[in-house]
């Protein structure tokens, strides 16, 4: 899949189009990310597997980044611009940390990151991000952004080539009253650390199945009071 | 002056130059806002008035060609509670419980010293230094010649009466 710059026609007379360009600068890895907030902890999973056109080039890749103690990132897109996307945010992780003799919290991060991907606003970071972590008092944040870096906090969120088979199950299973109703409702999701690991495993199998770009394995991260672990389970190799 | 909604700054010296300092811990409060999302922490926000009381001011143009001449008391209110923090022209920073600048400092500081208790009400701190400032002042204390703020935990600039309310305290 490569993404080709459209041009806008607002004439009616003899439209002119310029030629495919031969060279894009993008290319789409494919994946999937899915991220779920707790009460006290958050889920992110992301698959394994990285592609381009129909082909497989690993069956082994880490879509998932953890950037502060309380922050982890997992992006889908095109990876060489993520991986640049990662390395900005800790060089910006690491002077923060000096100038102000803290970690950042997650909703600083999440700020940082929407900042950054619209510092790129005219030739954008082709990174579909879910930011999941625990904000400042130890509940569970999801963040998911497009591309330029409009953002929004939310209980939970998938992104990348699966997300449209996974987003309605979620909804389905998760959905919560929205953040526009007041008095403001609690967006994390009652269930347990343990159920949502299952919902998040249930969901990357049924994605696997359909979407092409989805599968080979699930990195699952949780993030909690005691710290961060991690799991992996095999999705279908096809 | 206030600084941002939980840091505020009293000023002693050359006040015009404290202007300058003003207006940049502002920018630089309101840039942390902008990127994180967050209040900038006290201890950080005086970090960056000093960096910029060290270079004489910033960039090539609105450089200066001598030091500021100004002391400043930042008191505000971040994630470790309420701090104060005394600087100088020279850029160094001290954090201290209390202090006392300008030209009737060394007597103020004293009667500080002796009166000044950890675990104070704001009640008597106004007390405290409304009675140090009338110690050191020539002119008797009035709600026109003095100016209270306080940061608790946001910054709030006293109105006249309030001023004559804690002068009715002494």
């Amino acid at each position: 899949m490569s993404m080709v710059f459209a041009p806008c026609l607002t004439e009616t007379a003899a439209p002119t189009t310029h030629a495919e360009p031969a060279w894009s600068p993008y290319d789409n890895n494919g994946g999937t990310c899915v991220a779920i907030a707790g009460e006290d902890y958050c889920v992110i999973a992301a698959d394994t597997r990285m592609s381009t056109g129909f082909s497989i080039l690993t069956r082994n890749y880490s879509k998932i980044h953890q950037i502060t103690e309380k922050s982890v990132l997992a992006s889908s897109g095109f990876q060489a611009d993520i991986r640049a996307l990662q390395k900005n945010l800790d060089a910006r992780h690491q002077i923060y940390q000096h100038q102000h003799n803290k970690q950042m919290s997650c909703p600083a991060m999440a700020q940082l990151l929407s900042n950054t991907l619209y510092y790129k606003r005219f030739f954008p970071y082709y990174a579909f991000n879910v930011l999941g972590g625990l904000d400042n008092e130890g509940r569970g944040c999801v963040y998911s952004y497009d591309a330029v870096g409009s953002y929004e906090r939310s209980g939970y969120s998938s992104q990348g080539t699966g997300m449209q088979l996974i987003m309605p199950v979620l909804d389905n299973q998760l959905k919560s009253a929205s953040p526009l109703v007041l008095p403001l409702q609690k967006s994390t999701t009652p269930l347990s650390e343990f159920e949502a690991v299952d919902l998040v495993k249930d969901t990357f199998a049924s994605a696997a199945e359909r979407d092409i770009y989805t599968g080979d394995a699930v990195e699952i991260v949780i993030i909690n009071r005691e710290g961060v672990r991690r799991e992996l389970m095999d999705l279908k190799r096809d | 002056m206030e600084i941002d909604e939980h840091i505020g700054c009293a000023m002693s010296g050359l006040t015009a130059d404290a202007r300058t300092l003003v207006e940049h811990g502002r920018v630089e409060t309101q840039n942390h806002r902008f990127s994180y999302n967050e209040p900038m922490s006290v201890e950080s926000t005086t970090q960056a008035l000093c960096d910029l009381a060290l270079r004489f001011g910033e960039g090539d143009e609105e450089s200066m060609s001598r030091p500021f001449g100004v002391s400043l008391l930042i008191a505000g209110h971040d994630d470790n509670g309420p701090c104060l923090y005394h600087t100088d022209p020279s850029g160094t920073f001290w954090q201290c419980n209390a202090k006392a600048i300008g030209s009737g400092s060394e007597g103020a500081d004293t009667a500080l010293q002796e009166h000044y208790d950890l675990n104070m009400t704001l009640e008597e701190a106004e007390t405290l230094a409304l009675s140090t400032l009338k110690q050191v002042m020539e002119e008797k204390v009035t709600s026109s010649n003095v100016d209270i703020a306080k940061v608790a935990p946001t910054y709030h600039l006293y109105t006249p009466q309030e001023v004559e309310a804690v002068i009715q305290r002494l």
